[in-house]
């Protein structure tokens, strides 16, 4: 299976014969291309026109992160796998109303229920969040009703907000306490962990979806002209418990991170290079762990879940069949 | 939709006819997944593209040779799993050849098997496949593709992911 190439260091991205290198002071690395599925670039990194090039050629996303904002954008090359009657059904989709708010409130309802399997996991352990639980359940029964995409996110906001609280019983460290969710800058460790996570599976979903026959400007809780990308931020939604919060609690239950690895910056706190390395590697190991497939019988990885939810999108609009988001049985 | 049939279609349609539709909508199947990349390998490593593969119209045969008096066109496979399929696809060739006034026979090719195979055109092949045409073009007019349905086939297929999300 492909990996995804992360630099973190500064130097000169570039094509030399038919791989990818990496030059820096301390010398030179290569990376095979045809092994690399995304590149992540988290340092100052010089590159080429003759190196993106490459990058289309070789169908490659490559996602650039700043240190104070996170996610900057991607150069997503043109599309390869492309589909006319696929667009046409996906915009279909969003300008149905009824369609849309369909899907809308799917994306939301898998969100809420992964929350629910990571907190249901946690009280079975001790963790005492019976309450918040049944608070997140009553809620839930209200996405039904919200007839409108502006009504669903706010009532999203308000369920990940009881929600993110709950990592104060998961997370059994007072040098990461949540109070409530901030970002640009993010204004605790726990919202740098969250924030930063997020948009990793952000760029890892995009390049998902560069895998499919969908338009990723084309969302339908997120909404299409307000942004660059929004599909990607949709599926995002359904798996940020599973595998960002499940990384976070991870990494502060084992120890891996502590005070050291963040700094402050902008009158808010960032990891800083050494945090976002370990972070990075947790991620990662997330992704590339499989869990047993109950429909196609073989082991599948958390990333190829992401792609596997976009081919679910991609079969409502050319066959109807209907959208059911994945929610993790642990 | 004009349809610009090809020896490809009519190897989808006996072994999926779900793949027919797909393919015709420009839905490909996952060009990463292990088997299209060992079909890749084996195809140019076997028979160089640019020494072997002739194009006739919209067919691209991968060897053509002559054999005393007769033309022999070749197809390659990975393997002989999809015995029916490919006989169909080269005989469909061969009916191209036919309705140009060229008479050939053809063989299959299983490099890795070290097999080959000889495919001849009877009136009877000749008639089951304009029912194979008509009928793949039937699939392809159709709005949405077959459901998809479990074969034998399916566990190494490149669409699995896709049918089964």
């Amino acid at each position: 299976m492909k990996k995804d190439l992360y630099v973190f260091n500064s130097g000169f991205l570039r094509r030399k014969d038919n791989t990818i290198m990496f030059e820096t002071d301390e010398g030179k690395k290569y990376f095979p291309v045809e092994e690399i599925e995304s590149v992540f670039i988290f340092g100052e990194v010089d590159i080429n026109k003759r190196f993106l090039e490459f990058m289309t050629e070789k169908n490659i996303c490559v996602h650039f992160f700043n240190r104070y904002e996170y996610y900057v954008g991607t150069y997503y090359p043109r599309e390869h796998y492309n589909s006319g009657i696929v667009i046409l059904k996906q915009v279909e989709f969003y300008n149905d109303y009824n369609k849309r708010i369909t899907i809308a409130r799917s994306i939301v309802e898998g969100a809420v229920l992964n929350m629910l399997v990571v907190l249901r996991y946690y009280n079975s352990r001790g963790n005492m969040l019976k309450d918040e639980i049944e608070t997140i359940e009553r809620m839930r029964h209200n996405i039904s009703a919200c007839s409108d995409v502006n009504t669903l996110m706010a009532l999203e906001g308000n369920i990940r907000e009881i929600y993110y609280r709950c990592f104060n019983k998961i997370l059994d460290d007072e040098n990461f306490t949540f109070v409530r969710r901030s970002k640009n800058p993010p204004l605790d460790r726990i919202n740098a962990l969250i924030s930063f996570g997020n948009s990793l599976l952000y760029a890892t979903t995009l390049g998902e979806i560069y895998q499919t026959q969908l338009d990723p400007r084309i969302g339908y809780l997120h909404s299409t002209n307000q942004r660059k990308f929004s599909l990607n931020l949709d599926i995002s939604e359904i798996f940020k418990p599973i595998i960002v919060d499940r990384v976070i609690f991870s990494l502060v239950n084992k120890k891996v991170l502590s005070e050291k690895h963040f700094e402050k910056e902008l009158n808010g706190i960032i990891l800083n290079d050494q945090g976002k390395k370990l972070f990075v590697s947790e991620y990662n190991q997330k992704l590339y762990s499989t869990i047993m497939h109950p429909k196609l019988n073989t082991q599948v990885s958390y990333k190829r879940l992401i792609r596997m939810e976009a081919y679910k999108l991609q079969k409502l609009f050319l066959e109807n069949i209907e959208y059911k988001p994945f929610v993790a049985r642990w | 939709m004009d349809i610009y049939m090809t020896g490809v279609y009519i190897w989808y349609y006996n072994i999926c006819k779900r793949q027919v539709w797909l393919m015709a909508h420009s839905i490909l199947p996952d060009e990463n997944d292990d088997n299209i990349v060992l079909g890749r390998f084996l195809h140019e490593y076997y028979y160089r593209k640019d020494q072997k593969e002739i194009k006739f119209g919209n067919a691209v045969f991968d060897i053509l040779y002559q054999d005393k008096d007769e033309i022999v066109i070749g197809e390659t496979k990975k393997s002989s799993r999809f015995k029916e399929a490919s006989r169909y696809q080269l005989l469909f060739y061969i009916k191209l050849l036919k309705e140009a006034g060229i008479s050939a026979k053809g063989v299959l090719f299983y490099p890795e098997e070290r097999k080959k195979e000889e495919v001849v055109l009877t009136a009877e092949e000749e008639e089951k496949l304009e029912k194979m045409i008509a009928e793949i073009e039937t699939i392809i007019e159709k709005e949405s593709p077959p459901p998809a349905a479990t074969c034998r086939y399916c566990p190494k297929c490149a669409y699995r992911e896709y049918c089964f999300a």
